[in-house]
């Protein structure tokens, strides 16, 4: 937090008999002065010769910190922009759309757990092929395990559209279906940091171009990337695990995006298996989504463990995404 | 075009000297600024989307280079046919099977298997074997090299339009194309991952590295199972940035444990449940009367099937049976 002397060219106020006041209660920076308390140094600064001035400045500082916070909205506000931007995006399967109440919901983050080879990842292609077909967005993959397949995603989009010929002028809408698919490989936790900071800019330096929005992020898979850094001697897995979900959230609600994010199980107590990550992480998503695949049958059941508006426990079935 | 491309590069300029010193610039000041600097990268004609960034491909370029993709021979035909063609580049494979199924022969025919010649539809590179077992035989490595070049050259003698009938595949030559490693501790195999990104780029013809087993050395010897699992998926995903940067494919060789499953013991890969996400590709090699199989378990673009192989003394081939077939599921 910024010193108070940084403070001094743009509120005189803030001058260096009132720096000296507050430094003799400790204060150097704006960050002591918010956990001083203030009824404390306003009582100090009464016993002072120049108290008129001090408590001029305390104003002045706490005016400033007032002006800083984020504005408040009423439900009301909320209700309007709910119905306005954050609608649902639909995931290709009925089923699923039924069981989520519409489908993935922009603002919101939705996760897929599920042991190996349950269909995580091709729920992701599957989502992200609808995303972009049916809802005309960008959609954004973060691939960790070189998984990402466009042969997949074609499939995909050829069943949606119908069956695509070889012929030249056939592969046009493929191709703009596939050219708003961007993948990148991140294998690093800080790397990922860095990308999602870049899409955080960009985002917001081109808040008014309406004709394609970036619609859907899909992050395949974020455990991956936490699992080498959770646990261990000190806290900063967990706290960096807890910043990604943050930003994952900011970036859902101020941009109107779908975030979707993957998860792994781990071997729970008496062999039951539980999602890895932890008890923080079963905060931060806003939807859970468990995924089991019956192997004989080839049938994906998605349920919900946690949902904002929805009742857990409810399940849905789909026919796992025949090759 | 010229002047906006200049203006721009003075632009991008003035911003590097900048970033060096603390600017006094409110964040409404520094958004503008990033405003005005991608509107001039938009004026030079490439769409960019609001999505892009560096090294980030769309689906579509990446859809035509799948499609070339090279993969590498197991020998096997009805292997290579649920694999699509062999083992992918560009992808992380874990190999699992109980012992004596033939992994380490595998193993040893894919690092054989990618020196073919490019003329004979084969990636004419390099292989990296890492031994943690010490399983790997120079005498098995010779008889499978030369059991290759022989059905190279007899494959040549067979091609119409074949100049050059020699096969420029000489066995020596292919035991100097194998580059071998031996470590006998974790902490080997870890100093090995992270010093591999320098060897790679100092020998770019490494298409193929098979780690022979990445169990051995964590079974044993780890009381702390959750910095096990660190380890293990740091080890992974160094592996997974390595097959992507250099586009080279990587096979991982792993042992069976049993696991209490719904109350009975059953085998299982070792290395626990964190370690079956961290690869692309699974295939899991058994036993079924008498004949070896092996099932894709787990794979992003390739259809669930098994098929039959078997391990001669010239390496891996197809199943003499006369009842293989392959099996979908």
């Amino acid at each position: 937090m910024a010193p108070l002397k940084s403070l001094q060219q743009e509120y005189p106020l803030v001058d260096s008999g009132f720096q000296a006041f507050c430094a003799s209660h400790g204060i150097f920076s704006v960050e002591d002065f918010l956990l001083y308390d203030v009824d404390v140094l306003i009582s100090s600064a009464d016993k002072q010769s120049t108290s008129q001035r001090l408590k001029q400045g305390i104003n002045q500082l706490l005016s400033i910190i007032d002006a800083l916070h984020r504005p408040l909205l009423t439900g009301l506000n909320l209700l309007e922009d709910s119905k306005r931007n954050k609608h649902a995006l639909s995931t290709g399967c009925q089923g699923i759309d039924a069981l989520l109440g519409g489908g993935l919901r922009l603002g919101q983050v939705t996760e897929l757990v599920g042991p190996s080879s349950s269909g995580k990842t091709q729920a992701c292609l599957q989502f992200a092929t609808t995303a972009a077909t049916k809802h005309i967005g960008f959609v954004i993959y973060l691939d960790t395990c070189n998984a990402f397949s466009p042969q997949r995603i074609a499939h995909y989009a050829g069943q949606s559209s119908g069956p695509v010929s070889n012929d030249q002028a056939d592969h046009k809408p493929l191709q703009q279906v596939l050219d708003r698919i961007i993948c990148y490989s991140v294998f690093n936790i800080f790397q990922m940091f860095d990308l999602l900071h870049q899409l955080e800019i960009n985002l917001r330096s081109q808040m008014f171009k309406s004709d394609c929005q970036v619609r859907l992020l899909i992050v395949d898979s974020v455990s991956s990337l936490i699992t080498p850094i959770l646990g261990g001697s000190g806290p900063q897995g967990h706290a960096l695990m807890i910043s990604v979900g943050f930003l994952l959230k900011k970036l859902a609600h101020e941009h109107n995006l779908a975030v979707l994010v993957t998860n792994h199980m781990v071997g729970g107590d008496s062999g039951t298996s539980k999602p890895a990550l932890g008890e923080s992480w079963k905060t931060v998503p806003h939807v859970r989504i468990l995924l089991s695949r019956d192997r004989e049958s080839n049938i994906c059941t998605f349920s919900i463990i946690k949902h904002p508006s929805m009742a857990s426990g409810r399940a849905a079935s789909c026919p796992f995404w025949d090759r | 075009m010229e002047k906006k491309e200049s203006s721009r590069e003075i632009g991008e300029e003035r911003i590097i000297a900048l970033e060096g010193t603390d600017l006094d610039v409110s964040e409404s000041g520094a958004s503008e600024i990033l405003k005005y600097v991608s509107q001039f990268s938009r004026l030079d004609g490439s769409s960019r989307s609001p999505a892009t960034f560096d090294g980030a491909q769309t689906a579509w370029t990446m859809l035509s280079e799948e499609k070339f993709l090279p993969c590498i021979t197991t020998s096997c035909l009805d292997l290579d046919n649920i694999l699509g063609g062999g083992i992918r580049c560009r992808e992380v494979t874990e190999i699992g099977g109980v012992p004596g199924i033939g992994k380490t022969q595998i193993g040893i025919q894919l690092a054989v298997n990618v020196q073919i010649p490019i003329e004979y539809g084969g990636l004419g590179g390099q292989a990296i074997y890492i031994d943690t077992e010490g399983s790997f035989m120079m005498e098995r490595v010779l008889q499978i090299a030369e059991a290759c070049v022989e059905d190279l050259s007899e494959y040549g003698h067979l091609r119409k339009d074949a100049q050059d009938s020699q096969v420029k595949m000489h066995p020596n030559n292919v035991l100097q194309n194998i580059f071998y490693f031996r470590v006998c501790s974790y902490t080997e195999q870890i100093a090995l991952v992270n010093y591999l990104d320098k060897f790679v780029t100092e020998h770019k013809s490494v298409k193929i590295i098979i780690l022979d087993s990445v169990t051995f050395h964590f079974r044993q010897e780890f009381d702390d199972m959750a910095r096990r699992t660190r380890l293990l998926s740091e080890m992974a995903l160094k592996f997974m940035k390595l097959s992507k940067k250099f586009g080279l494919a990587v096979v991982m060789l792993n042992q069976v444990t049993t696991k209490l499953i719904d109350g009975s013991f059953q085998l299982a890969l070792a290395l626990g449940d964190s370690w079956s996400h961290m690869c692309t590709n699974r295939i899991i090699l058994y036993w079924n009367s008498n004949e070896r199989f092996a099932f894709i378990d787990k794979s992003p673009s390739l259809k669930s099937a098994s098929a039959s192989y078997s391990v001669t003394s010239r390496g891996i081939r197809n199943s003499t049976s006369s009842s293989k077939r392959i099996k979908m599921m």
